[in-house]
């Protein structure tokens, strides 16, 4: 039927490129999400390798200051918006609608929206690289090193540009996930049903939704300064360099906790499958998301204890800081309680997610050291910090990254990822983690500040330096393992079957891959843990263990039709913000260009409001086109 | 043949609220907090500029008063045309939507207007002093959501001219009507703090010319 | 155990919860032992490692004490809770592994008691410790009055080196600038107020100090004292640019019979040798050295905001170290460059960035380095009368 509107017509491949530049299926997209992350994190990486190559021996020339700055300013901007939190949404693309029992997120093309604004966004902060203007102020690029005075080259434009643009995608996918969560679970599926995962997803995209339009309003004002001369950060017409650090933390301690809610609720699914028991205070781990998620907003002074704020301002965001440590620490305890008493199996996923407690515990604990301010002046701004961040963030999250790796890996592609290669992953991950980064300790309180590019002999640094450039190496080789497995096991692994870790959530009742409608059936859930309680009914009655459902007629579930509008929008989008960053000699010319990006957007979105979400086909007749422009 | 749910089927959600609904009351929050973020800026920069003008110098209260007024009036035609929507009043519907829009519009022309006087007439330009950066940026921001508003309000009206609006596709009508009603709402608070409020700013606090019954919020 | 790469493989018949594990002889204890063995070169490492100059653990004065103080008990918290909380979690990863042929476990959902006490205890710990550390910040803000009169120091951050004012010097009103070395008296409170013209940079002397940011509009405060005379090593902090690394500076603390003679002694007429004075023509010349620099004394503060606001236009100029008492110093080039010999400053003046590279000097004196990296335009022997006039500023 031609009743499809707009210019282009209606794709209809499923397979090929086509397939995945015009999905709005959430599996997909979440490899979308999780293969380009990967990647990201492969180039941080990298760029870590630089860092620690330089700083290997003291008075090292590897590479000069400015390299330097831009390495570590890229490698943790890629870590955390490009990395780690796409890493989460690939994670909450595949598993949310799997684990609440729903057929795909609530708006399958924002979905898609998202990831291509995502792509198109961090591709333009890497065009940088091409340009050699790389940013090079800080992943916290603090006023007033931001200026055009002190940084004249376009390097921040490029870094503020990118972020705006990937902040968009991240308000748009979490807007989706909140939606989701909130609407979409399975009849029976009451809150406190929901799996931890659920939790902390629902939870994570409460604080992007609230965290990043504070962020977008500081780089807006950073990019007006740089750009057409406002006066927000310029010191000589009394603006205040503190604002923008206030702007920044409001948004930067949320932002914490968005990186490690999410590792937090995989290694809530994982011990409790591995330990062949329920997590341990299902509601007080719960509680404990929702308290660190309210006070993460009460915390942010805590960086900028050495600002001058005074001892009153410090005491309270000291005290606020030290509390925050109690919900994180009653999870821990939850988690080894749940191990407790259990009957622990030493699969991969699960030695990652003892690794992550384990870590978890460390970086907790140096973090209070410097929750206390005192005690924070002497280490702030040094390696002590440094240390505390890369256990919490690589300790953290991307250990439990890595567990939702090889736990969901089997649900993904039905093969499992090889065991002895994963184990040796671990120990590498595990060992040189730890030979890397808690040498940084005491080159921290042995008075190393961050951020430098080299330093003299004799201070003491030259031990822990080389050590943390040898820890890199371990784990560079079990990178390079991990992406060895991934492509031995999607060929040779063994075939997984629809439950191979014998798992309590719904997403394992199902095939291994799923089908795209995921449920033939809309499950009916009848308590948390439902697939065990189905499961050991089952077993006690001597009846067969209820498999996948068999697979639905094709035609019977409708499903959203993929569509170009999402891919199209997004490239408007991405268009305006490169627009700005055009650099010919003549400024005004950025408009232009900027505003052809408006209107492919803007054709984008007229032509994605007045196509229907599923393609009319013979099942299902023409079915009513006529929702609003409000998507 | 079973009719599976999809995305934009009216489908029983889990809390009975449409998914879009639900999805415009939490953008609105993420709303609130970019323009909290705007605001705070307004407010710790207030009387901290080195150079004229000031707020003192250039605000025209009255007129201001006049548009803000035009705006509340957009709301309650916006009501109207949400009304008119669900009893299937087809003239009500285009009428109410075309007067929102068109006061909507009337609000844009004050404020281009009084753009145009501040700098063009009074020498207040985005990169004079502080309260050009932060006026602009946050009133410049509050504008480009009413035109999108606009832009919206007038999508609809064609809609419902092709007589596609009516009680089943009310939510079309009440989305647009929240967004209306949320940006009317951050103009009335913008009204307040900055025009109100800090409508009788003058120089520097440091220098004590401060004339405006609150001072400063922030210390420094 | 089933958590080593070596000990078992996996087998499944594709059914739910399948996986049986096959042991195989041979049981390899490498990796943790590796781990065991690697923590334990690192004791020692420690345990070796060589004093540092900036090492916190090292305290001379009343504020870095008092910071340490609070750390080392904090440190033994963490110990104690670390040691606890990974020995019960270790425990239970030895107990309750996974036995052949084990039963399910029994399913708890939680424990209610449990829950409140692991609560409790650590919100009054935590209580416990913000309260002593809110009043040792309290404790720590200003100086006590016990300890007598202040001596006050401005010290304004530059990208990328330090200025030193003393409003007061001597008690009797002298003005004394200096750069990169801080001159203070022992056990005397020094009173610091933290100036920045361009960007925002950090002043730390970890040994004295814990650090407070330097920030443009912002006069921020703090204050130290030393128990000992000596040399003690400070640096820029916060990110401030391209050689932030590269932002260091001593605190020299002196008798108060040295303090005093340097303070006397500071601004008075140098000697001067016949090359030192053919030296001091070149340093006054036109478009040379005293466009950035001053060797007599206290800058006119018009001429400082003239650097200030020149450099901040992108100007062939900059605000430079004050000079007067140069050679009185035991580094120059903000702390990098060691010993101050006529040698290195000779070098220095040929091509500065060849001892700190990515200088202001080099980049922006366009007269004296045309492109910025090149040997200076002065001829070798202005270049020796020039070392010979520096070395005799004292």
């Amino acid at each position: 039927m031609a009743t499809t509107t707009g210019v282009l017509a209606r794709p209809t491949s499923y397979s090929g490129v086509w397939s995945w530049l015009t999905t709005v299926d959430h599996k997909r997209i979440g490899v979308l999400y999780g293969a380009t992350a990967f990647i990201f994190l492969l180039i941080a990486g990298l760029e870590a390798g630089v860092l620690r190559a330089q700083l290997a021996r003291p008075n090292s020339t590897i590479v000069d200051g400015q390299t330097f700055n831009a390495m570590f300013t890229m490698h943790a901007t890629t870590m955390i918006f490009m990395a780690i939190m796409p890493m989460s949404v690939a994670f909450f693309n595949f598993v949310v609608p799997l684990a609440i029992g729903a057929r795909d997120v609530a708006f399958p093309r924002l979905n898609a929206f998202s990831y291509w604004v995502f792509l198109f966004g961090a591709l333009l902060m890497h065009t940088s690289f091409l340009v050699g203007q790389i940013p090079d102020a800080g992943w916290f690029s603090y006023a007033n090193l931001t200026s055009r005075t002190f940084s004249p080259e376009a390097g921040l434009d490029f870094w503020a540009i990118g972020l705006l643009v990937m902040g968009a995608s991240s308000v748009a996918g979490a807007l989706n996930f909140t939606v989701t969560i909130i609407n979409m679970r399975a009849p029976g599926m009451s809150l406190w049903r929901m799996p931890v995962f659920i939790w902390m997803t629902l939870l994570t995209s409460i604080l992007l939704v609230l965290a990043f339009p504070v962020i977008t309003v500081g780089l807006i004002e950073l990019t007006m300064d740089r750009n057409f001369g406002t006066n927000f950060f310029n010191t000589s017409a009394g603006g205040d360099p503190v604002l923008w650090q206030h702007l920044f933390w409001v948004f930067g301690h949320p932002e914490v906790y968005i990186l490690i809610l999410p590792a937090m609720g995989i290694v809530s699914e994982i011990l409790p499958t591995f330990s062949k028991k329920p997590l341990f205070g299902y509601p007080v781990v719960i509680f404990s998301g929702i308290v660190i998620a309210i006070m993460g907003w009460a915390v942010w002074s805590h960086h900028m204890f050495t600002v001058g704020l005074g001892p009153v301002a410090n005491s309270v965001f000291t005290i606020t800081t030290m509390l925050i440590a109690v919900p994180t620490g009653v999870k821990i305890f939850n988690w080894i309680g749940t191990m407790w008493g259990g009957s622990l199996e030493f699969k991969t996923p699960m030695l990652f997610a003892i690794g992550f407690i384990a870590l978890f515990i460390v970086g907790g604990l140096s973090g209070v050291s410097h929750a206390v301010s005192p005690s924070d002046f002497q280490q702030q701004d040094t390696y002590y910090i440094v240390a505390h961040i890369h256990y919490v963030l690589f300790g953290g999250s991307i250990f439990g990254i890595f567990a939702g790796i090889y736990y969901w890996f089997p649900k993904l592609t039905n093969r499992m990822l090889g065991e002895g290669l994963g184990k040796w992953h671990f120990w590498l991950m595990f060992i040189g983690m730890n030979i890397t980064f808690f040498p940084m300790h005491f080159a921290g309180l042995d008075g190393m500040p961050r951020r430098i590019y080299t330093y003299p002999v004799g201070y003491g640094w030259e031990v822990y330096n080389l050590l943390s450039s040898l820890g890199y190496v371990l784990l560079f080789v079990g990178f390079v393992m991990f992406v060895h497995n991934i492509f031995h096991s999607l060929k040779k692994g063994q075939v997984a079957g629809h439950d191979p870790w014998d798992a309590p959530t719904l997403e394992w009742s199902i095939s291994s891959p799923p089908p795209e409608y995921n449920f033939a059936e809309i499950p009916h859930v009848r308590g948390l843990d439902h697939y065990w309680i189905v499961k050991r009914e089952a077993r006690a009655a001597g009846q067969p263990v209820p498999g996948p459902e068999p697979h639905a007629a094709p035609g019977s579930v409708h499903m959203p039709s993929p569509s170009y509008w999402p891919l199209v929008t997004a490239f408007g989008v991405v268009w305006i913000g490169g627009g700005m960053l055009i650099d010919v000699g003549w400024d005004y010319i950025k408009f232009p260009i900027s505003f052809v990006g408006g209107l492919i957007a803007f054709i984008g979105v007229v032509g994605w409001a007045n196509e229907p979400a599923s393609a009319p086909d013979a099942h299902h007749g023409g079915h009513e086109a006529g929702h609003g422009a409000a998507h | 043949m079973a009719h599976a749910e999809t995305a934009h089927h009216a489908e029983a959600t889990t809390t009975g609220l449409n998914h879009r609904k639900l999805l415009m009351w939490i953008f609105l929050g993420s709303d609130c907090m970019l323009f909290g973020a705007l605001i705070a800026t307004y407010m710790v920069y207030r009387g901290q500029s080195i150079v004229g003008p000031y707020p003192v110098d250039i605000l025209n209260i009255p007129v201001t008063t006049i548009s803000t007024f035009v705006l509340l009036c957009s709301s309650f035609a916006m009501v109207q045309a949400l009304a008119a929507t669900n009893r299937n009043n087809q003239r009500g519907i285009k009428i109410w939507l075309l007067a929102t829009a068109l006061l909507g519009f009337t609000f844009l022309g004050f404020q281009v207007y009084e753009f145009y006087t501040f700098s063009v007439v009074e020498g207040l330009f985005i990169g004079t002093n502080l309260f050009g950066s932060t006026f602009f940026t946050l009133t410049g921001f509050h504008g480009a959501h009413v035109t999108l508003g606009v832009v919206w309000l007038v999508s609809l009206f064609i809609v419902a001219f092709k007589g596609r609006l009516g009680p089943s596709t009310a939510l079309d009508v009440e989305l647009a009507g929240l967004y209306w009603h949320f940006v009317d709402i951050v103009w009335i608070v913008i009204f307040t703090l900055v025009y109100l409020i800090g409508g009788y700013d003058a120089g520097p606090v440091a220098a004590g010319v401060l004339t405006g019954p609150i001072p400063s919020v922030l210390p420094v | 155990m089933g958590f080593l790469p070596f000990r078992s493989r996996n087998v499944t018949d594709g059914t739910p919860g399948s996986f049986r594990q096959v042991s195989r002889p041979g049981l390899s204890r490498v990796p943790p032992l590796a781990l065991l063995a690697a923590m334990a070169v690192l004791a020692l490492l420690v345990a070796c490692s060589p004093q540092s100059n900036m090492s916190t653990w090292e305290t001379f004065g009343p504020v870095a004490r008092g910071q340490l103080h609070l750390f080392n008990v904090l440190l033994w918290v963490m110990v104690v809770v670390f040691v606890l909380v990974e020995g019960i979690l270790l425990y239970a990863i030895i107990r309750y592994r996974r036995r052949p042929g084990q039963p399910l476990p029994h399913q708890t959902h939680g424990n209610m008691p449990l829950e409140i006490a692991w609560t409790i205890i650590p919100t009054i710990l935590v209580l416990a410790v913000g309260g002593w550390s809110v009043a040792t910040l309290f404790r720590l803000d200003q100086p006590p009055a016990s300890a007598g009169k202040p001596l006050e120091v401005v010290v304004t951050g530059h990208q990328w080196w330090w200025e030193f004012e003393y409003p007061d010097a001597d008690g009797a009103g002298k003005v004394i600038s200096t750069a990169n070395e801080l001159r203070v008296p022992v056990n005397r409170p020094i009173n610091i107020t933290l100036h920045s013209d361009d960007v925002i940079h950090s002043f730390w002397v970890p040994k004295l100090a814990g650090k407070m940011d330097v920030i443009p509009t912002r006069s921020n405060k703090m204050w130290f004292q030393a128990d000992a005379t000596g040399t003690y090593y400070g640096q820029c902090a916060e990110l401030c640019g391209v050689i932030h690394a590269l932002m260091k500076f001593r605190v020299q603390v002196l008798t108060n019979a040295e303090y005093d003679t340097w303070v006397a002694g500071y601004g008075k007429a140098p000697q001067l040798s016949a090359d030192a004075l053919k030296g001091q023509a070149v340093f006054q010349g036109a478009g040379t050295c005293t466009v950035c620099h001053t060797a007599s004394g206290v800058d006119n503060p018009a001429v400082v905001d003239g650097r200030v606001a020149g450099f901040n236009s992108g100007g062939a100029i900059a605000p430079g170290p004050n000079l007067t008492d140069l050679a009185t110093r035991t580094s120059f080039a903000a702390g990098t460059v060691e010993p101050l010999n006529p040698d290195n400053l000779r070098k220095w003046i040929n091509n500065p960035n060849d001892l700190k590279p990515s200088t202001h000097m080099a980049g922006r004196a366009k007269a004296l380095y045309p492109d910025g990296s090149t040997k200076v335009t002065l001829s070798d022997v202005q270049v020796s009368d020039l070392v010979a006039y520096l070395m005799s500023l004292k």
